[in-house]
């Protein structure tokens, strides 16, 4: 297991190093260079901040020493300050002369969108399971064919569109949840179970939303692996056995069944970051997707930046956490692995 | 392929698509105004006679608007999804016939391309470009060509190994022979399930960016924008928003009918999965 997680985590380094050149290129596909487009897009770009970019990506030096210069910051985690009037720094937190704290903008931003898609996750999870096993139950009766139409709209379905045919119902017609922003105006005077409350009640709409639409994949991948394992020999001999159906369907095929899942979820991260746009500048959730978008936006180059590689990382980190998961709840896997050191 | 009229949902799919593709086709001739002509007295009218879908806060009659932007989604789609197919199809082709350090180098690259968040990636690009729709379909034709290499690369590696494709090797056919004459039309099955879905997903994701403001630029009309228009006015103006999400929804829907449709039918294995 041990050797397994050493190579896993070495092979990281190679995909770090393509997914930094990406980025990297993506910033120099700005036509001429990019102050230039800076300055077209905003106005007010002053020359002193296009002298500060020019300053922080070593424009004047051949690209391949740029790249060397800003991967070298990268390694460092110095993602730099945003070129808004605030300057924060993008990253992490940072102490100035006097010893006053700024706290870095993904450092604050990135708990949020955690928090919301971890709740989302469960929910879809506790929902989509259920349904995917009575739709394999019930194959090609009307429980299923509810089921599959279902998805098929899920499939197809605008998030945006949904979250604003909503936003206006429970919203605005019945002022049911809050539709903006995280937390009430007098946030600060309530007690901590009442500022809890008011989160969750905030993060409702945004996270039950995504949830809704991206049940229709997971329980589709229920189903279809139920199935495949209902039809199984194992399956058989349990049944021949004179098991209860409730033990074969929960004690023996849904275990294996459930095993691609994880999978499954470790593929879908970067799905759950990038997905987090829309739904957080719908409902003005200060996260990671809206900090991007405003950062893109404003053309504040190193949010964007600092984003795309820290979303990447995390990316490749959960999609490591999931082999490993997988490996764990695997037996035939586990023993694999065991053997193969 | 008439197998596919007695696929009751894939048929419904074709039919949905179809009428979209005439509604686009046909919309100088359906839309009874100009889509950019502002009417500064006929702001936000409820559906009517005149304006069958209302008009929206600069008087433009929706219906019009909704016309045109079908072209644009239409174009959007077949363009973008051109784009991934052609880049999937030659890299697959690539890495499956060739292997060794080039089938390694194009799937690390596959790789690498799955684990930044496609979204971000399509946001930044657009953002050190202009948002337009040239740059929306070159950028999501760049993005989503990954599914599609690994199609055809599995499809090749297997293909490379049947006895009819060896056969020609040792009658001392050229690679380029092997290539266009054996083995590509015969991965092209998968291909073009994957090509159907990857239109619904294009058109869904054209439309966000869109919402966002970050695809097609007003005043060019596009279901996206128009549902820009539907959330600032959404408490006055519901026909501003629910015409265009009904569009995308069933074209959508269309395309992800005939795609799960056409699964069904050329893979014998799935008899029961989707």
């Amino acid at each position: 297991m041990l050797n397994y997680l050493i190579k896993r985590l070495l092979w990281m380094i190679p995909m770090l190093i393509g997914i930094s050149l990406i980025s990297f290129f993506v910033m120099h596909l700005a036509p001429g260079d990019i102050t230039s487009t800076e300055a077209a897009f905003n106005p007010k770009s002053s020359e002193e901040s296009r002298q500060k970019l020019r300053a922080l990506y070593h424009l004047d030096q051949p690209v391949m020493v740029q790249y060397g210069l800003w991967l070298k910051r990268m390694v460092q985690l110095d993602f730099g300050h945003s070129f808004a009037s605030h300057q924060k720094p993008v990253f992490w937190a940072e102490k100035n002369a006097n010893g006053d704290i700024t706290k870095g903008m993904i450092q604050e931003a990135l708990p949020i969108t955690l928090l919301m898609n971890v709740l989302g996750l469960f929910i879809t999870l506790i929902l989509a399971v259920p349904l995917g096993i009575l739709a394999s139950k019930r194959y090609h009766q009307w429980p299923d064919r509810v089921i599959t139409l279902f998805n098929f709209i899920g499939f197809s379905i605008p998030g945006f569109w949904l979250s604003l045919l909503l936003m206006y119902w429970i919203g605005v017609i019945h002022p049911w949840f809050p539709i903006s922003g995280l937390h009430s105006l007098n946030y600060e005077q309530l007690s901590s179970w009442q500022q809890v409350q008011d989160v969750l009640m905030h993060l409702f709409m945004p996270v039950v939303i995504p949830a809704l639409t991206g049940l229709a994949s997971i329980t589709l991948f229920v189903k279809n692996g139920m199935l495949d394992v209902l039809n199984l020999d194992y399956v058989l001999t349990a049944r021949a056995k004179g098991l209860s159906d409730r033990a074969v369907t929960y004690r023996h095929a849904l275990r294996n069944a459930l095993l691609p899942l994880i999978t499954i979820i470790g593929l879908s991260i970067p799905g759950l970051i990038g997905g987090s746009v829309i739904a957080e500048t719908i409902f003005a959730i200060p996260g990671m997707g809206k900090l991007f978008y405003d950062a893109v936006m404003m053309r504040d180059f190193p949010v964007v930046m600092g984003i795309l590689t820290i979303g990447s990382a995390l990316t490749l980190l959960g999609n490591l956490c999931a082999d490993l998961a997988y490996a764990w709840a695997d037996p035939r896997l586990r023993r694999g692995i065991a053997t193969a050191q | 392929m008439y197998k596919i009229f007695k696929h009751p949902l894939a048929c419904a799919g074709l039919v949905m698509i179809l009428m979209m593709m005439l509604l686009a086709l046909c919309a100088p001739w359906l839309s009874p105004y100009d889509p950019n002509a502002i009417q500064v007295k006929q702001i936000l009218l409820a559906p009517s006679s005149l304006h069958w879908m209302g008009t929206d806060g600069l008087g433009r009659d929706v219906w019009s608007r909704m016309l045109y932007g079908s072209r644009i989604s239409l174009l959007v789609g077949l363009v973008a999804v051109g784009i991934s197919t052609l880049i999937g199809v030659i890299l697959g082709a690539i890495a499956g016939f060739y292997r060794g350090w080039v089938d390694t180098v194009i799937m690390r690259l596959v790789d690498i391309m799955l684990s930044i968040p496609s979204f971000f990636l399509i946001l930044a690009v657009i953002a050190f470009l202009t948002p337009s729709i040239t740059n929306v379909m070159i950028v999501i034709g760049l993005t989503s060509w990954m599914g599609v290499t690994r199609l055809v690369r599995a499809e090749f590696l297997s293909l490379r190994q049947r006895e009819f494709v060896l056969a020609s090797s040792a009658m001392g056919a050229s690679d380029v022979r092997m290539i266009f004459i054996h083995c590509l039309p015969n991965s092209l099955t998968p291909v073009l399930v994957s090509v159907v879905l990857g239109i619904a997903s294009a058109v869904l994701l054209e439309s966000g960016l869109s919402f966002l403001g970050l695809g097609v630029q007003a005043p060019q009309a596009s279901w996206g924008n128009i549902l820009t228009d539907g959330k600032e006015y959404i408490q006055f103006a519901w026909w501003l928003s629910v015409f265009p999400g009904l569009a995308i929804l069933i074209t959508v829907l269309g395309y992800n009918l005939l795609g799960e449709g056409l699964r069904e039918l050329f893979d014998p294995r799935s008899n029961h999965t989707r």
